[in-house]
């Protein structure tokens, strides 16, 4: 009998992928429309590949294959070109990417918590909620998560998954950018990986204290508090989870509101009650309690603390025992071990830590220097093979090992690129000066100029000998001769005198140019701020 | 200090250093009451050895070598027992000095004030407390505190703290805490006490913390070891704030959250080895177990016994006296986890089940011992039961009694034949008795050694009572002879008070009632509810989210209930405490007002009294409106005829009528119930129409809440018990009614009331029960006074 027959299909799926891209207005100008066009963030090309392409091929390697993909319907158009075109370098054939656009404008954007609740019924399965702009480290396969919620879910009644991450800046954006937000402080539990409380800013001014549970320190007595960690965003939830946030009104963002108000189910025993049935407390537990409690490898993680810490070297007589006058060892610890034939309803949490791989989210315009600056660390340039593109660098043009320069760039005579990824179809001039930049595609860099840790959105044109330090330009921005910026976002609104046609001469091969950004809640963050 | 290059004189200077402890052999409060009327609770024994040897031999264990004992109730006896511990004899290479303090020493914070004016301190030193069983290598604690002085002259003490479950039995729930922690460091950032009863719902962290500490721990499962090694500011700290008084609560906390101190604390998490106080009844029961269980090795009875005793460890933990003068009878039964002294006597089917007996107990013929701590020569009749109990010393329980669990018996007790104690009674030996007829061994000598002791500087444990004997004879005095019935016809025993009701409002939380069951022997406290799992929700949701949405669903909020549960005993006698304040209050309030009314006061001056006298007595308005009430009805002179006393109640109305309205809140319905309450229960009911009119013509009452009042059920008297205030009720009711007859005469729209009203009837109805005691007494207060 052939056994390999068996459909692939048949196999019921798992998770559903829901992939959120957003507007990005923590990365304007980047993704500020270009003309007509909108520049969708999840397009930005990070180390010249589209920032969704990331997240796509971490969902790809962990075996998912049904992927929802929500964009605003303004970014669909350019989206849907990108996963379709088989330019892409990589195409996720094993991917089913359901592209669902929503309506709302970039100033106005609802929480990510809506949107959700908008697209539930499409969502019938455990799903896994990503970022477009996550950029995981080798170190961290989407499998890892995966597999920490199906054991938990399994176990104890965990019901999402999430991954905190501590990321490596270096500080190189100027403020100007946009200060970068501070992240919240997390309360975590390091021995069963669980996620305790994420210490919200609330606007009202609880500034000076952070307040916590009893009920919290009781179930993890060795929580730990840290501000370091960032939040990947990437949620691994049960169905049911979605049925709580739909009884939910006014909840915003997915990660501010819903969250870190989730956390609080594991050990607030009033919510537990209200929501507990809704999260199947009792449903799945009941026959899965019965064989733990029978089981002998796996013991309730509090418990096993508890009777871990103290050995118990020898035995004490509990008081029914004794009555019958027998006396069995018994833990010194008062047994309230029952809790673990209720579902813990918690949130289970991979923390990744800095010296295990380079991880960030490219939400805001330094991180997404940064993580493109990253890439560079870990790769060697070296000139195209190909005699067509090869032709197209000059013999002395400088350009060290740590830059990458994209296809059919020209780069002409004493040009020096150091540290700096320059897209493809660029044209740079003579005696140009290019240090830790990211040049979006279609740049057009005259004689002469000299840029210094900018980003240059697509069709970016600078003029002779302009200087440029720190600055971020908006697609299509026209720098003028000579002009000497520093510190700067630049975009096409407080450029009066910009002529339009640099915005329309390109081919649209280049389709997937613009940006846009990505999760809603950089949206939320920005109209509160 | 470099190691190598400065090694030599460091080396010499750490070789004259001598270590230092100093044992603060005074608790402080009076958990073990009755026991430590007569000896310290430092001097009772657990495991037949007194606790202040075990802290002895616990200090050598780490190499200590000289020893100050602060002590202060029951210094002699102190002294003695130090004197004849073994730790004095030449050549242990010990030094105990014993230091008494001052009676007015109150607190571990004024003991170290004590210490800093003796001067004894020159280095850094090891601090501990008078019941201290610990093995842990203090010397490395000492050791690491020195070596991180060496680089931060700002780390001022290093507390032990032990790892161990969240509820680990030796971890009192009642008195335990928080720490929290530089994960790298072990510096303690933040402390924070905790108390079981009422729970505690939220620990705050100052979020400041996280600025310069990228990781932190937050400890919730930690003992503390009560060992601290202090450097030498440590004292002078204490003398520069005054205020200090509990180690921890204030001394760590206000360092640790002084802005201008910029001292450290930090933690020594052991990780290996026992320590643990004797805090509490609770961890008496906790450490004892913990000895047997062996735990503490190598401070085990068998090995190295304080006392000296020598044991014989046998198989399931049984520790029997070696020296062969113990007698079991064949048919007896011991279980595990026991230890009995030399020249006990266990008789035919009696049982010992996981207890502790001194030398010299007789445990009778059928009668069972289980989880009970029975001191030196105790004797127990036959078929006597007793549970989860500690027993003093030449106590003699009399056949066919029962101890139930959680009974602390003070020395010389008899009880019984066919005694019962009901659980968490406490007795002691009757004075009376004591020196008015000879009883069996203790002739008048002893009593009046007793007695010197008593006055001297018996005041043993307690903060706020100076004179135990006094406390004693209060005892006695409210004696209840129908208990002492249960006691069997032979005893000699007081029973003391289930809670001192004359704690005073400002006691601490910790030593609240309810939250000292968690520190009792045998009280497993499961009617109250301390995890705050259950009473959280709502008041938390609300303010952290914006609530609305929490009540969207499913009604009933767990929490109300919970919050409110009633606990059977202790809450009634907090209860009862609590009207015991309110009456201080309310006589507080009426002498100020008597005052007020002498001296003529303006309306406003007289206000800000009541107002001030109400925060610090913190009742509620309505009890301050009564009293408001009373004072000014009571005022009313009662005249002869009609016109002359209709022009009184309206002087004095319009005098001091201001003043209801002025207490801090206004409810005129209110107003009129209490007029009402006050009227039905004073000689002054004829005058109810005349007050209530008056105060109507004074715009104090409307004619909407007369109407509002008069249709509540309440005000016709239900639910009051007494016939006669009923009646009262009655008659206040129907002059109301009259009233409200002229009002619709006057106007002819009267429909408002019906819905309206009821609603506040509802409200008020609840709080209508309990007034009319109180009234009386309040009541024969404000008459005695004016009389």
């Amino acid at each position: 009998m052939n056994f390999n027959v068996t459909p692939v299909e048949a196999v019921t799926r798992e998770f559903l992928a829901v992939v959120l891209a957003g507007f990005g207005n923590e990365l304007l100008p980047l993704t500020s429309e270009h003309g007509e066009e909108p520049c969708p963030k999840a397009l930005l090309p990070i180390f010249n590949k589209p920032m969704l392409d990331y997240p796509l091929s971490w969902l790809e390697q962990s075996g998912i294959k049904d992927v929802l993909l929500i964009c605003p319907s303004s970014h669909r158009a350019a989206i849907s070109h990108y996963i379709h075109s088989d330019s892409t370098t990589t195409s996720f054939a094993s991917l089913r990417i359901d592209l669902q656009p929503f309506d709302e404008s970039q100033d106005l954007s609802s929480g990510t918590c809506s949107l959700l609740k908008h697209f539930a019924s499409r969502i019938q399965d455990d799903f896994v909620l990503l970022p477009c702009d996550f950029i995981p480290p080798p170190s961290l396969p989407l499998s890892k998560l995966l597999n920490k919620f199906r054991t938990e879910s399994a176990t104890d009644g965990a019901i999402a998954t999430t991954c905190w991450f501590e990321a490596q800046r270096t500080g190189s954006s100027p403020d100007e950018w946009g200060a970068s937000f501070p992240s919240p402080s997390i309360v975590w539990d390091e021995v069963t990986g669980t996620l305790l409380h994420v210490d919200v800013p609330d606007g009202t001014d609880h500034r000076g204290e952070l307040e916590l549970r009893m009920g919290l320190l009781t179930s993890y007595p060795r929580a730990k508090l840290s501000s370091k960690f960032h939040d990947s965003h990437v949620y691994v939830c049960k169905r049911a989870v979605l049925d709580v946030l739909l009884q939910k009104h006014h909840f915003d963002s997915l990660r501010e509101d819903f969250f870190p108000w989730l956390c609080k189910i594991q050990y607030q025993n009033t919510k537990r009650i209200k929501y507990g049935h809704a999260l199947g407390a009792l449903a799945d537990s009941i026959s899965n309690s019965i064989s733990m409690k029978h089981s002998t490898l796996h013991t309730n993680v509090y418990a096993k603390i508890k009777l871990t810490t103290l050995e118990p070297r020898t035995s004490e007589s509990s008081p029914q025992q004794s009555r019958i006058g027998l006396s069995m060892p018994s833990s010194p610890a008062e047994s309230d071990i029952d809790q673990s034939i209720t579902s813990s309803l918690r949130i289970g949490v991979i923390i990744h830590r800095a010296e295990n791989g380079f991880t960030l989210r490219a939400n805001n315009l330094g991180s997404y220097l940064d993580v493109n600056r990253h890439f560079l660390t870990s790769t060697s340039y070296s000139l195209p093979s190909e005699p067509q593109k090869r032709a197209l660098i000059d013999q002395k043009a400088n350009i060290s090992s740590d830059s990458a320069i994209g296809d059919f760039t020209r780069v002409e005579e004493k040009t020096s690129i150091k540290r700096s990824i320059v897209g493809s179809h660029c044209v740079i001039g003579k005696m140009v000066k290019i240090v830790g930049c990211v040049l979006l595609d279609h740049c057009v860099i005259s004689d002469g100029a000299k840029l210094e840790g900018c980003i240059l959105g697509k069709n970016t044109t600078v003029g002779v000998k302009a200087e440029l330090i720190r600055c971020v330009t908006q697609a299509g921005y026209e720098v003028e001769e000579n002009g000497s910026y520093r510190n700067e976002k630049l975009d096409v609104a407080d450029w009066a005198a910009g002529p339009e046609d640099s915005s329309s001469d390109e081919d649209d091969d280049e389709d997937e140019e613009e940006d846009e950004e990505d999760e809603d809640e950089d949206e939320s963050e920005e109209s509160e701020t | 200090m470099a190691p190598k290059s400065a090694g030599k004189e460091n080396l010499m200077h750490e070789e004259d250093e001598v270590l230092q402890a100093v044992i603060l052999a005074d608790s402080f409060n009076k958990r073990f009451k009755p026991l430590t009327t007569h000896r310290p609770r430092c001097l009772l024994p657990i495991c037949n050895a007194p606790m202040l040897d075990w802290t002895f031999e616990s200090l050598a264990l780490a190499g200590v070598q000289e020893i100050f004992v602060i002590c202060r109730s029951h210094a002699d006896l102190v002294k003695a027992a130090i004197k004849s511990s073994k730790w004095s004899k030449p050549n242990t290479g010990l030094k105990i000095v014993p230091i008494v303090t001052a009676k007015e020493t109150f607190s571990p914070g004024d003991a170290m004030r004590d210490i800093y004016t003796h001067g004894i301190i020159t280095s850094d030193f090891v601090l501990v407390t008078g019941d201290l069983v610990s093995n842990i290598r203090i010397d490395e604690v000492v050791r690491a505190h020195k070596e991180r002085r060496k680089t931060n002259k700002d780390a001022i003490m290093t507390m032990v703290v032990k790892e161990s479950g969240a509820n680990h039995r030796t971890r009192s729930k009642g008195d335990s805490s928080i720490f929290v922690l530089d994960a790298e460091t072990s510096e303690c950032l933040h402390y924070e006490p905790v108390i079981g009863y009422p729970p505690k719902t939220h620990a705050s962290i100052p979020r400041e913390i996280l600025e310069e500490h990228p990781e932190i721990e937050i400890r919730n499962d930690f003992i503390d070891c009560s060992i601290d090694i202090c450097s030498v500011e440590v004292p002078s700290l204490f003398q520069d704030n005054f205020d200090y008084a509990d180690i921890r609560r204030d001394f760590v906390h206000g360092v640790l959250t002084s802005d201008l101190l910029m001292k450290n604390i930090y933690c020594y998490i052991a990780k290996e080895g026992y320590a643990a106080r004797v805090k509490d009844t609770k961890s008496y029961a906790s450490v004892s177990k913990d000895i047997l269980a062996r735990w503490t090795f190598p401070l085990v009875p068998d090995d190295d016994h304080p006392a000296g005793h020598n044991y014989e460890h046998l198989r399931g933990n049984k520790y029997i006296a070696r020296d062969n003068t113990v007698s079991l009878s064949r048919t007896c039964k011991i279980g595990n986890n026991v230890l009995i002294g030399s020249h006990s006597q266990i008789a035919d089917n009696a049982q010992v089940l996981a207890s502790v007996l001194g030398q010299r107990c007789k445990i009778g013929a059928g009668s069972v011992v289980r989880d009970s701590y029975l001191f030196d020569g105790v004797t127990i009749g036959p078929n006597c039961v007793i549970e989860s109990s500690i027993v003093g010393a030449g106590v003699h329980i009399k056949e066919q009694s029962q101890v139930e669990r959680g009974c602390l018996i003070g020395d010389g007790v008899v009880v019984g034949p066919r005694a019962t104690l009901m659980p968490f009674e406490r007795l002691s030996r009757k004075r009376s008795i004591e020196s008015d007829e000879e009883d069996d061994e203790d002739g008048e000598d002893e009593d009046d050694e007793d007695e010197a002791d008593d006055e001297g500087e018996e005041d043993d444990d307690d903060d706020d009572e100076d004179d135990v004997d006094s406390d004693l004879e209060e005892v006695e005095a409210n004696q209840d002879p129908d208990s002492l019935e249960y006691l069997g016809k032979d005893n000699n025993a007081v029973i003391w008070p289930r809670v001192s009701l004359d704690e005073d409002e400002d006691v601490d939380e910790l030593e609240g009632a309810d939250n000292q069951r968690l520190m009792r022997i045998g009280d497993s406290a499961s009617d109250l509810e301390l995890s705050d799992l259950g009473s959280e929700s709502s008041d938390s949701e609300s303010d952290s989210e914006s609530s609305s949405s929490d009540d969207d669903f499913g009604g009933s909020n767990p929490s109300s209930s919970v919050t409110s549960l009633p606990l059977s005993t202790p809450t009634n006698l907090v209860a009862q405490a609590d009207t015991a304040a309110e009456l201080e209050f309310i006589s507080e309030v009426t002498q100020s007002l008597e005052r007020a009314f002498a001296e003529g006061h303006s309306v406003d001056n007289a206000a800000v009294e009541l107002k001030t006298l109400r925060m610090a007595s913190n009742v509620p308005l309505r009890r301050v409106r009564e009293a408001v009430v009373a004072s000014i009805v009571e005022r009313i002179k009662i005249e002869e005829s009609g016109a002359p006393q209709r022009q009184e109640i309206g002087s004095v109305i319009d005098r001091w009528g201001g003043l209801i309205d002025k207490i801090g809140g206004v409810d005129a319905v209110e107003t009129v119930e209490v007029l009402q309450a006050h009227c039905a229960t004073s000689i002054r009911l004829p005058l109810f129409g005349q007050i209530l009119a008056a105060l109507y013509h004074h715009d104090i009452v409307e004619e909407d809440d007369i109407r509002k009042w008069h249709s509540s059920p309440s005000s016709q008297g239900e639910g009051i018990k007494s016939a006669a205030t009923r009646e009262n009720y009655l008659k206040c009711w129907t002059t109301g009614a009259h009233m409200i007859q002229q009002f619709d005469e006057q106007e002819s729209d009267e429909e408002s009331e019906g819905s309206s009203s009821k609603e506040g009837s509802e409200e008020e109805e609840s709080e209508e029960d309990d007034e009319g005691d109180e009234e009386d007494d309040e009541d024969e207060g404000d008459e005695s006074s004016e009389s």
